[in-house]
């Protein structure tokens, strides 16, 4: 078996094994549907139920991804100012740290407020979860620029502008694809946060009315749906972070 | 071979490649002045090597860094090519003890990084790609790399690297090249056979050389002059003129007189060394 094979059928066995114990568990055990439902009944609803579900995944995955696609573009922003600046640094990192520690899952009753049940607070939550990883990692990844390579440049006559471009913006790839694929695991859990609280749509308010139903094979299938587009999300940005800086992890 | 005093400062007459006069330099960490370099004054005639041998903390890559106008000294005036340095100088090459190569970049890509940033900033000694194409793979072919254009920084040994380092610092053709401890990290024989590498880059491309060493029969074998210095503050504390011949060979290290004078220079690095602990 070669080790690419063995790095995918490993899991994906154990994880079969843990359903099919699940499963036998069950009858087993006389587990109540409406405390623990079989997989097999889970899976029977997930199908029946499949239109309204597509249509809550979908809408989940664009809130994702808007929030996400903000998120990165001000996470670049700060990285880069934090990163090329000691004095933006110093002003700044302390509050980002700060900011970062809230939360939240706090903050939802606050954009509730300000902007109603819908799919905006969940939006900004996304935004807010993961904006942090991509500019901590943008930062630190210019920060960290060998004295050395600066030297060489600078005695070429570089202006800070071509070391940043040819040298600190590549060099920080590698981190910055790193960090998309926390910040978007960062940004589903927001927006699915936030659509548990307050919302008319999207998995996690399916889940929460299912929840209040005791529909519990439905709360589940959402549970389903969320794991597999979770590691679907961060499974792209893996490939692309490989694909894009292969060199930084030869060998 | 033996001591000399410093020469009498002449620098408008016939410009040296690098002049120093009374150059002091003070470095501030938490609110304390600390005095790295007291009032070194000498030249690097045209052409040559000189090589900074002493006790870590001596100021000698500090020293180098003035020169390369990356810091700016305290007091004293450094000139290049009869032109004081109030700047990072344009026509420079630098290599360090970390070759830090850019690891997304091919060796070729690397050796050309020079060039795209004299090219942006208009520099006519880099016009066509093309044709600095052509001049990089002769040059790796000169260090010993040639075929390896196009091979990743990550599948070359430590020497090679080093080389390829050598190449970055020397491919727009400098005037001056600056080397702080370049070859520290290669093991023994790889050292030696930089050292003949060196001099024969040097012998065809007549650059002036300024070599920061902890080692002093790398120190003997590239340098023409080489200035012991000592610590707390960093001063120049002995001259040594090298009168081992062009082109040299290491069996020539050996020799008496490259022996004696490597003691001597052993004795007078050793008791600013205790005077540090």
């Amino acid at each position: 078996m070669t080790a690419r094979l063995r790095r995918l059928v490993l899991p994906l066995g154990v994880f079969a094994g843990l359903v099919l114990v699940w499963e036998l568990a069950v009858p087993a055990f006389r587990i109540q549907q409406i405390v623990l439902p079989a997989p097999s009944g889970i899976v029977r609803t997930m199908v029946q139920m499949a239109g309204p579900i597509a249509f809550h995944a979908r809408h989940t995955l664009v809130t994702t991804l808007i929030g996400f696609g903000a998120a990165v573009g001000l996470g670049l922003l700060l990285g880069f100012l934090i990163g090329a600046s000691v004095t933006a640094r110093d002003a700044l990192y302390p509050l980002l740290v700060g900011f970062n520690s809230i939360p939240k899952a706090a903050v939802v009753p606050m954009l509730v407020m300000w902007f109603g049940i819908g799919a905006v607070p969940a939006v900004l939550t996304a935004f807010l979860l993961a904006f942090f990883p991509v500019a901590v990692n943008v930062a630190l990844g210019l920060a960290t620029l060998e004295a050395e390579l600066r030297d060489v440049l600078r005695v070429l006559g570089a202006s800070r502008w071509q070391i940043f471009r040819k040298v600190g913006v590549p060099r920080t790839m590698p981190l910055f694809f790193a960090s998309l694929k926390v910040a978007v695991s960062s940004a589903f859990v927001g927006s699915v946060i936030s659509e548990t609280v307050a919302s008319n749509a999207g998995i996690g308010y399916l889940m929460a009315v299912a929840a209040s139903d005791f529909n519990t094979r439905l709360a589940f299938g959402g549970l389903f749906v969320l794991a597999a587009m979770g590691v679907a999300l961060y499974g792209v940005f893996a490939a692309i972070e490989r694909r894009v800086t292969g060199w930084a992890y030869a060998e | 071979m033996g001591e000399e005093r410093h020469a009498p400062p002449h620098v408008h007459l016939n410009p040296q490649a690098v002049a120093i006069r009374g150059v002091s330099y003070d470095y501030v960490t938490g609110g304390r002045v600390t005095r790295a370099l007291a009032d070194v004054t000498l030249d690097v005639p045209r052409g040559s090597t000189v090589a900074f041998v002493g006790p870590s903390g001596c100021g000698k890559s500090t020293l180098l860094k003035l020169i390369a106008g990356l810091l700016k000294s305290t007091d004293g005036v450094i000139a290049v090519d009869g032109r004081s340095v109030v700047g990072p100088l344009k026509n420079v090459g630098m290599a360090f003890q970390n070759p830090v190569l850019l690891p997304w970049r091919s060796v070729l890509d690397n050796l050309l990084l020079p060039l795209e940033i004299l090219r942006e900033n208009g520099d006519p000694r880099a016009p066509d790609r093309v044709l600095w194409r052509d001049k990089a793979i002769a040059l790796l072919g000169t260090v010993g790399l040639a075929g390896a254009e196009h091979r990743q920084p990550r599948e070359l040994s430590g020497g090679m690297r080093q080389r390829v380092s050598l190449c970055r610092a020397l491919i727009h053709e400098p005037a001056l090249l600056l080397l702080d401890e370049p070859f520290a990290a290669l093991d023994a024989f790889t050292r030696e056979e930089m050292w003949e590498l060196h001099q024969k880059l040097r012998l065809e491309r007549e650059f002036t050389g300024v070599l920061v060493t902890h080692d002093l029969r790398e120190a003997m074998f590239l340098a023409q002059t080489i200035f012991v210095m000592s610590a707390n503050p960093g001063r120049i504390a002995h001259v040594h003129q090298v009168r081992l011949g062009v082109p040299r060979t290491l069996e020539q290290l050996y020799s008496p007189e490259a022996t004696a004078l490597m003691r001597t220079m052993r004795e007078q690095i050793r008791p600013s060394r205790q005077a540090v602990a």
